[in-house]
């Protein structure tokens, strides 16, 4: 048999490791940015483009798809083209994929801050950028199947299978999720309205853990990890079962996210079986990463590398058991809006991804640059900053997160809350953010030692841009009889490629057609009006400044919400009347109360003065100032194209209202200008202030009106 | 190891304290107390039983075995342990080929130099699945197909429901409304008064009663009279037209009771910026209230 020399290219590998390695201390810097402005409000400073609402997307979006993406796409890179035997599928692509996802971060880092964004948690950029995704994205994939189409290798390994899941699934994802309309270059409203668009979002969101952080890390964990340790995968059958079964049932887990909300209650507790039937196959995945050491324990103890993986799929299997028991209804009552799920995702985060990350730099860089690690004692010193930093970012944000809720359902036996105040309940958990924020520091320290001591090790050895093999060509062979069945999949890619499709696309489908299709999953409420021409650029102000970081705008069916966010009334948030919300705005945290019925609750002098200063209205308030709002004036000449834009995705203004809206506009905002100014504030009614508050005095009041109604005839 | 276990406690200590702190409204009031603690203390001694057992077990068969290697070596057999009962457990739960026969179950794969074994599922894995299966066929049957599990709008409604006669019970032993209610003296409840006036009204009379977006409080001035009476009305049903909230369905009457005790406290101090007077002039005791009229509106 002839033997072909054929070369890996590690070059496009090197890149990307750069790249995360740089993003990974720039996201987690901004992440401990934000984890100390939630205890001194103070670290806001008083400037537009750094207050929480709009940097805290900026930390989620370096560290998953900068950090995390580039770390997948190096170690993607770096196993596939040894897997397959093959160089990627082309040199060009390559270069286009890392450039043109560097652009893309390049322009989230730009556009986040200045508040352009859809609002949707993990998918806040703006529509030219989806599309930049969406094309890199492609690319990605074409050099993906391109590379296993022209392979030397029979069959494709189990790392392969997680690829080819993720490639399709993120696309799948990305763009369901990213249906917008665009009003402007930077401007646009989902698709979607209310429950349906939260019910497409919490699909994506939680399919982008599952699919962006897990399936492509199980792949690289199957590679680097039996490679690290110099053992074999301990069950094929293993990896048979649970990847097939990983990638079906987690596709139909997103409604969990909505645990009592207005979401239809069948697709909640599909959201919820699901859920708990994902325990199985996640703890496939570390069992097969756990029991491949066996043998090798001995090295654990050593080896960095190895210890860094194993904290990583510990933590997988922490992560995974915790998240189906957070899906749990009565669990969910607690845990939801609360810091437990902050601790749940960085466990996850900081764990899983950051550690099989830390991991496989450390055993890549000195392969690459054929020398040895610079330091051991140095990366040994970064596992236990790293895992001390992870016990400390977690532990007080479990705690924190159980006592705050606990607080915030505490009744007196005279049926009052005990805790009437949010703000009480935020002060009382400051002590444990700043531990929190000692963890997160102690992590990134980590990461700067790494950093140094990759770079040292680099410059002790030599880099092989193109490393050098000889491969067989490949060689038709049949099955053999008797063998599992699996293996005849295996070296079909497109069957293969299809089946997987069809495994992820059955559970989306079956939750989300009927929502969409199906008039009695949203019962309309007649008295639901559509947004006045200022209360709609009040929300674009709020959607700017990332107010559903901290607010929800979603009263869950207990008393202690009712009681709390809407006590003369008592009615908790409906489906229906969100029918015009694009995009629906729940929020999954609560820093700061429920919005849901803010409406008409303080007098709009009170929101002027509260926006300018919170802590002089609310003692204690960790909610930054918002002085700019008072200077900056609504930018009406927008105005009749959002109409438009609404109108065309199914919200009934009257033909033609485009004309009158910015009339409409501005004697509202006249109105309110002329109020403030009765109470002694002398305010321009063009200032986004005023628009905001317009927005927030409409909130939740809708559906109280058809009580009126209903009383006075 | 040890290091880092008495560093983490060190970094921890201040979590308890003010675990405690929030706590202690709670604690003090909780009727289920001795149930709980019953619980903890019975969990508690069923977890000394368990430890104790688990000993006196092993004892038992470190006893048993000495036993049989005796006979052994009196029979002149090689003594051959039996496996301990979690030994077998495990080998029936994961079912793995020892590491030293790892090469009967070795595959012909071989990628980049990994090879894979051949190994059972993991027998427990596969029963976790069905059981977590099994919950969920009955999970969906019981909520959505026999119905008889209770949704969560039924849930809010028991709820609601449940709370409402307790409500009422407690109330009916102790009834305050705007004709019962008196002005409290004792200095808890005052402070309990003035922890809710600063957590909800401060915000428009000022901490210190000066008035702000509400009226001065320390003035003898009423809008709606200076009684306790007067006060605990509008604190309760608040002032239609006006910033004055209703506090009725947010404060308890005995919170409300406090707070307007308390409010009626800051008569005659001197807060540091005070609003001008508004309303009519007020005398406790005195004859009526409405003799002098102010038109107080200097600003």
């Amino acid at each position: 048999m002839e033997l072909e020399r054929i070369q890996y290219d590690n070059k496009i590998v090197k890149a990307f490791m750069i790249a995360t390695v740089i993003f990974g201390i720039v996201g987690m810097t901004v992440g401990l940015l934000i984890a100390i402005q939630l205890f001194y409000p103070l670290f806001n400073f008083d400037f537009q483009y750094t207050t929480f609402g709009r940097i805290r997307p900026l930390h989620t979006n370096a560290v998953i798809f900068a950090f995390v993406g580039n770390a997948m796409f190096a170690g993607v890179y770096y196993s596939m083209q040894r897997l397959l035997k093959a160089r990627m599928f082309s040199d060009a692509l390559s270069w286009t994929h890392f450039w043109g996802w560097q652009l893309i971060i390049l322009a989230a880092a730009i556009t986040l801050p200045l508040g352009i964004t859809t609002s949707k948690e993990y998918s806040e950029l703006e529509w030219p950028i989806d599309i930049a995704i969406t094309l890199v994205w492609v690319v990605f994939g074409i050099n993906m199947i391109g590379t296993i189409i022209k392979r030397r290798e029979n069959h494709m390994y189990v790392a392969i299978w997680f690829y080819i899941s993720t490639f399709i699934t993120v696309a799948v994802l990305h763009v369901v999720n990213s249906f917008e309309l665009p009003v402007s270059l930077f401007k646009s409203y989902s698709f979607y309205a209310g429950v349906q668009d939260a019910l497409v979002q919490w699909w994506y969101g939680h399919n982008a853990v599952a699919f962006f952080l897990t399936t492509p890390f199980l792949g690289i964990m199957y590679y680097f990890l039996p490679k690290a340790a110099n053992r074999p995968v301990y069950s094929y059958r293993l990896s048979v079962i649970h990847f097939w079964s990983l990638i079906f049932i987690y596709i139909w887990a997103g409604p969990h996210h909505l645990l009592y909300s207005a979401l239809p209650d069948w697709a909640q507790s599909l959201g919820v079986v699901f859920s708990v039937m994902l325990i199985a196959p996640s703890w496939g995945g570390m069992l097969n990463g756990l029991l491949t050491l066996r043998g090798a324990w001995d090295r654990v103890r050593e080896d960095p590398v190895l210890k860094f993986m194993v904290v990583a799929v510990t933590a997988y299997g922490m992560a995974t058991l915790e998240g189906p028991l957070l899906s749990l209804k009565n669990v969910n009552a607690i845990a939801h809006f609360t810091d437990w799920i902050i601790a749940h995702v960085h466990v996850g985060g900081l764990g899983w991804n950051g550690f099989l990350i830390f991991g496989m730099f450390y055993w890549l860089v000195p392969k690459m640059w054929g020398t040895r690690l610079y330091s051991t004692q140095l990366a040994n010193v970064h596992f236990w900053s790293g895992t001390l930093g992870i016990i400390l970012y977690a532990l007080p944000m479990y705690i924190a997160g159980v006592m705050q809720s606990l607080m915030w359902k505490e009744f007196t036996p005279e049926g009052y809350l005990v805790y009437q105040n949010f703000l009480e309940t935020s002060t009382k958990i400051m002590p444990f953010y700043m531990i929190r924020a000692l963890g997160g520091f102690l992590y990134l320290v980590g990461v700067f030692l790494m950093a140094y001591n990759l770079v040292k090790t680099a410059y002790s050895g030599k880099f092989m841009a193109n490393e050098e093999v000889d491969v067989a060509p490949l060689m038709k062979t049949q099955e053999a009889p008797g063998g599992y069945w699996h293996r005849a999949l295996e070296h079909k890619p497109v069957l293969f490629t299809i089946l997987a499709f069809i495994a992820i696309i059955i559970g989306g489908a079956i939750e989300m057609v009927p929502s969409f299709l199906i008039k009695s999953n949203v019962p309309t409420i007649a008295s639901v009006k559509p947004y006045t021409p200022l209360e709609l650029q009040g929300r674009d102000i709020y959607i700017r400044e990332g107010c559903v970081s901290c607010h929800s705008q979603m009263i869950r069916p207990f008393r202690s919400e009712v009681q709390r966010y809407d006590p003369k009334d008592g009615e908790y948030s409906k489906a229906g009347e969100y029918v015009y919300d694009h995009p629906f705005l729940w929020g999954s945290k609560r820093s700061g109360p429920d919005l849901h019925r803010i409406g008409g609750k303080y007098a709009d002098s009170w929101h002027y003065r509260h926006f300018y200063e919170p802590g002089e209205i609310s003692n204690g308030s960790i909610m930054p100032a918002y002085k700019w709002l008072y200077e900056q004036s609504i930018d009406k000449s927008t105005t009749p194209a959002k109409i438009s834009a609404m109108r065309t995705l199914g919200v009934p203004y009257p033909d033609g209202y485009e004309e009158q809206s910015i009339s409409d506009l501005e004697k509202q905002a006249g109105r309110i200008a002329e109020n403030l100014k009765l109470e002694g504030y002398e305010v321009s009614g063009d200032a986004e202030i005023v628009a905001l508050i317009a927005y927030l005095q409409r909130l939740g009041r809708d559906v109280k009106v058809k009580e009126d109604v209903a009383t006075g005839n | 190891m040890r290091k880092l276990v008495s560093i983490v406690t060190v970094l921890l200590a201040p979590l308890s304290l003010v675990a405690q702190d929030a706590g202690a409204t709670s604690v003090a009031t909780d009727p289920m107390i001795p149930f709980y603690l019953a619980v903890a203390l019975l969990f508690v001694v069923a977890l000394l039983v368990i430890v104790v057992a688990v000993y006196m077990l092993q004892v038992l068969q470190i006893l048993t075995n000495e036993e049989a290697r005796k006979q052994a070596a009196a029979k002149g057999i090689p003594y051959v342990p039996e496996p301990s009962w979690w030994a077998k457990f495990m080998n029936t739960a994961t079912d793995a080929v020892p590491v030293e026969k790892e090469a009967t179950v070795m595959l012909d794969h071989n990628y980049d130099g990994i090879r894979e074994l051949d190994n059972h599922l993991p027998p427990w894995w596969k029963w976790l699945f069905y059981v977590t299966i099994a919950f969920a066929a009955v999970y969906l049957v019981f909520y959505h197909v026999v119905d008889s599990w209770p949704l969560q709008d039924q849930e809010y409604l028991t709820e609601v429901q449940v709370a409402q006669e307790n409500i009422k019970k407690f109330q009916a032993a102790n009834p305050v409304d705007e004709k019962t209610v008196t002005a409290v003296a004792d200095p808890a409840l005052l402070a309990e008064g003035k922890k809710i006036y600063l957590e909800n009204c401060a915000a428009c009379h000022l901490a210190d009663g000066g008035g702000d977006i509400g009226p001065n409080l320390t003035d003898k001035y009423w809008k709606h009279g200076g009684s306790i009476n007067n006060v605990f009305t509008v604190v309760k049903n608040g002032v239609t037209g006006t910033n004055m909230v209703a506090w009725g369905s947010v404060l308890s009457p005995q919170m409300m009771q406090n707070v307007s005790s308390y409010v009626l406290t800051l008569q005659g101090t001197t807060p540091a910026k005070a609003k001008a007077p508004e309303g009519n002039l007020y005398e406790p005791g005195g004859a009526s209230s409405d003799s002098v009229k102010v038109q107080a509106m200097i600003k």
